[in-house]
């Protein structure tokens, strides 16, 4: 049983009251009618699915219900980050505007 | 005379509520809140405010139940509606909802037999209130002045909930009440 510090809540709770939401930071692609079926496939189904830590989407189904990320260790379990919804991808390399 | 009741559970009756969604920093909102409510908005999580017969939980960053009592609801909406200029959301729930007081020396023991939140008074002191898995189901419970506990679940649940609390609560002799 994890305990997770809900970012909103600002709380540590039961695993019990919340449900992973899969991978976080996926942008949907600006214009995916410039894809190929292989870009396209890419952003739908393909996932990193690594071995140690992990940014991936909770929400805090029986609280407050909203979403929000967490850094997990896909190995140990250990939470090592947690934040909310729509705070940049720590990982992301610096956007530059052209 | 019988020893008294470990546990107390009473449906409370003539409660209506509001699912209140606006922006916390809308000065608009909080005044309207005020005026209409006699009540600040509470913005510290998992806490609530109230005055008179009227509370406010807050259940999410920009999200509150506003517990009035029944036939205020109307009001209420067409008040905020008119004084807030900021976004909003103000929905009457009321029938959704069965509200119940839950007291006795033993009451927070129930909780803690129906929930993987920590009911102990250290963490949960009057003026708390908090969402979360009860029973497999869920609940809003409020800690409220005199020590005791206000569950708010959905009424579809509110059968299968009382059977639950009379069973966890047996062992603290439990009489029920229903009002
Ligand atoms: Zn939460």
């Amino acid at each position: 049983m994890l305990h997770i510090r809900c970012p909103y809540c600002q709380e540590m709770r039961s695993e019990e009251e919340f449900s992973n939401a899969g991978e976080a930071h996926i942008r949907r692609p600006p214009d995916p009618a410039a894809l190929s079926d292989a870009e396209w496939g890419d952003y739908l189904h393909f996932r990193k699915n690594p071995r140690g830590p992990h940014r991936e989407v909770w929400v805090h189904t029986a609280g407050c219900r909203r979403y929000f990320n967490v850094l997990r260790d896909t190995v140990s379990y250990e939470i090592l980050d947690v934040y909310p919804a729509g705070v940049p991808d720590p990982d992301a390399p610096e956007e530059t505007t052209p | 005379m019988p020893e008294a009741p470990g546990v107390e559970y009473r449906e409370i009756p003539g409660r209506g509520c509001l699912n209140l969604r606006g922006d916390a920093d809308d000065p608009t909102l909080r005044d309207a809140t005020a005026t209409t409510l006699g009540t600040e908005l509470p913005t510290e999580p998992c806490s609530w405010q109230s005055s008179g017969d009227t509370r406010a939980c807050w259940l999410g960053p920009d999200e509150w139940l506003l517990i009035v009592p029944d036939g205020e609801q109307s009001r209420v909406e067409q008040q905020l509606r008119e004084a807030v200029s900021g976004p909003l959301s103000v929905v009457d729930v009321s029938g959704g909802f069965v509200h119940a007081n839950l007291g006795g020396d033993n009451a927070a023991k129930v909780l803690q037999k129906s929930s993987p939140y920590d009911f102990h008074p250290r963490n949960f002191p009057p003026g708390r209130c908090v969402q979360t898995v009860f029973a497999q189901a869920g609940a809003l419970v409020v800690a409220i002045e005199d020590g005791s506990f206000v569950l708010i679940f959905r009424r579809s649940y509110a059968d299968y909930l009382v059977h639950w609390i009379a069973d966890a609560a047996e062992e603290y002799g439990y009489p029920m009440h229903r009002t």
